[in-house]
């Protein structure tokens, strides 16, 4: 019995504090259970929560992602910049996809052909990134008249509730659908787990470290695209924010529902933890570097108590 | 016994390092060949070559009269050629079904044209089959592999060249590191698979175990082999004695120098 409740909480520990922290804002922070401030942490958080789904699955083949944030900024400028001229949107979301995409791919191709490890490999693309969303918007944002079309991806609402919580319901869905019912799935998680094995296996390994790559750059787009819609803004730093945020999402995540690997759910739930953090300090007023503190805090809770996934994408080739 | 496969005067060098000097040798249809030797006798470096990890500086390789070249351990397992790696190779965290069916998943349609998900109870099924065959008890298919004991992963390593329909399989020591209990586990298994006809090749340092499963033992020493003895009447010690002294005596059935 005691052990039963011991694998309880080692795989819904980190879910309970999260509950016991939404409790205590219930309590604590006057609006937090206001139904409009509920879904306002849904909304804040699904910029999140999809781009620290695509990194995951980075992480489970084995690979670091760093540069999912700034290509989300390069693809939100890249949309942006085409509505902003007039072309049609269908024409703008591809393109910013596209964007996530071909930086995944370089980003897969830069670690499995010319061998640098990731950490290292997509720092670098992340930096290219950057500089090529400043190039492309000449230093400022793209603001002004959007069409409705466009606007609608990111702002949008059906039956009351924003169109950006079903995006991340999709993605989830999708993503644990791929991952535990697909060949490719199992491919990718055994490419993380002993990629030597999955090798001898048949599997083709270093392809599905380029798709890890790949869906992380994809998702990025994505979120790329979602923001300068829900911004009708495109800023050449617009994801930059969600880096660090994402990525303690994700390792938040690895404490929970498969202790110390990545999973969907648990990056779901870490999510949602990180939203209800930041919602409940600033309606109690506390000053927002506070947020950032213990930000940091949670990153080293989290990887202590699941390091060697992290360890061995961050330092193995 | 008909001739399975056939080494012929195989050399390997690691720059001006000489790890085999002209090894020529047959395996036999249903056999269990053992290759002793002491450290740097070129035994790893030999399997190496015959599963695939590695190609030989020259010489050549017959599977059933026919020259194969394999260019990776995939390309041997085509063949019929499966290797257990020293360390297994499993994933342990993921479950017993999903690591003897690692890289063949079995998948079903669904509703959706195209669209085939894992068969998780067939294949859960069909592990137990396997397992079942190897007279080894893994109640869960679904446990992971981390859960098991050292003889029960040896088992599902096993199984997993069972579903590949090895007819050569090629253990790498597969005892080592094993304690007592277990180790008399693994022999059975040993005992189990050359049951069914697979021929298998094993590496080991115990003597004991050598003696207890091989038909055949070839030795090497430095790269050469000394040569083969029959596991008849052979005791452990006096196999530890052939391999310290470097000479089989009367033991010896074929002797073979460096060619060359």
């Amino acid at each position: 019995m005691t052990e039963k409740y011991q694998n309880f909480l080692r795989r819904y520990g980190t879910a309970l504090g999260g509950l016991a922290l939404f409790i205590f804002f219930a309590i604590a922070a006057e609006n937090f259970l206001n139904p409009s401030n509920l879904l306002n942490v849904l909304k804040q958080i699904s910029f999140l929560t999809i781009l620290a789904i695509g990194f995951s699955f980075a992480l489970t083949t084995s690979e670091l992602d760093l540069s999912f944030a700034t290509v989300g900024s390069l693809a939100c400028v890249v949309a942006g910049g085409l509505i902003y001229h007039q072309f049609s949107p269908i024409l703008a979301i591809a393109a910013g996809l596209f964007a996530g995409l071909a930086a995944g791919v370089i980003n897969g191709l830069i670690v499995t052909r010319l061998k640098v490890p990731s950490l290292i490999g997509t720092l670098a693309v992340s930096s290219i990134a950057t500089g090529v969303s400043f190039w492309i918007t000449g230093g400022v944002a793209f603001v002004g008249r959007w069409a409705d079309a466009f606007l609608f991806l990111g702002r949008g609402q059906l039956v009351g509730i924003p169109v950006l919580v079903f995006w991340t319901l999709i993605i989830a869905v999708f993503s644990l659908f791929v991952l535990k019912q697909t060949r490719i799935g199992i491919h990718m998680i055994f490419t993380g787990e002993n990629d030597e094995a999955a090798r001898l296996g048949g599997i083709p390994t270093q392809k599905m470290k380029v798709l890890g790559l790949s869906i992380s750059g994809l998702t990025a787009g994505f979120t790329g695209v979602l923001l300068a819609s829900t911004l009708s803004s495109a800023d050449p730093t617009a994801a930059d924010g969600f880096m660090l945020t994402a990525i303690a999402a994700v390792l938040l995540g690895m404490t929970m529902i498969e202790p110390g690997h990545p999973n969907v759910p648990g990056s779901l739930i870490g999510a949602l933890t990180i939203g209800i953090l930041s919602n409940g300090l600033i309606l109690m007023g506390v000053e927002y570097y506070v947020q950032d503190i213990i930000l940091g805090m949670i990153i080293i809770a989290s990887v202590s108590v699941s390091a060697s996934t992290i360890t061995k994408a961050a330092f193995s080739v | 016994m008909a001739t399975l496969l056939d080494l012929k005067s195989i050399h390997k060098s690691y720059g001006a390092v000489q790890a085999l000097n002209g090894v020529s040798l047959t395996v036999r249809e249903g056999e269990v060949l053992a290759i002793c030797g002491d450290n740097g006798a070129g035994k790893s470096t030999l399997i190496k070559i015959v599963s695939g990890a590695e190609a030989a500086t020259s010489g050549q390789v017959f599977l059933r009269g026919k020259e194969v070249h394999f260019a990776s351990p995939a390309d041997a397992l085509a063949c019929g050629v499966a290797t257990i790696y020293q360390d297994l190779a499993l994933a342990p965290r993921l479950q017993v079904y999903q690591n003897i069916f690692m890289g063949a998943e079995l998948t079903r349609a669904t509703f959706i044209p195209f669209l085939r998900i894992l068969d998780k109870k067939k294949m859960s099924q069909a592990a137990a089959d396997y397992l079942g065959r190897l007279n080894i008890e893994i109640k869960d298919m679904k446990a992971p592999v981390a859960s098991l004991s050292g003889g029960q992963r040896q088992a599902v390593a096993i199984s997993r060249a069972l579903r590949w329909q090895a007819s050569l399989v090629i253990m790498d020591e597969p005892t080592a590191a094993l304690g007592v209990r277990e180790t008399a586990q693994v022999l059975d298994l040993i005992r189990q698979l050359h049951d069914q006809a697979v021929t298998i090749i094993i590496i080991s340092h115990n003597m004991e175990d050598v003696v207890a499963v091989a038909t055949r033992i070839v030795i090497l020493k430095n790269g050469l082999k000394l040569g083969e003895c029959l596991t008849e009447n052979l005791t452990a010690a006096e196999l530890s004695r052939m391999i310290a002294l470097g000479d089989l005596g009367d033991r010896n059935i074929i002797r073979q120098t460096a060619v060359e």
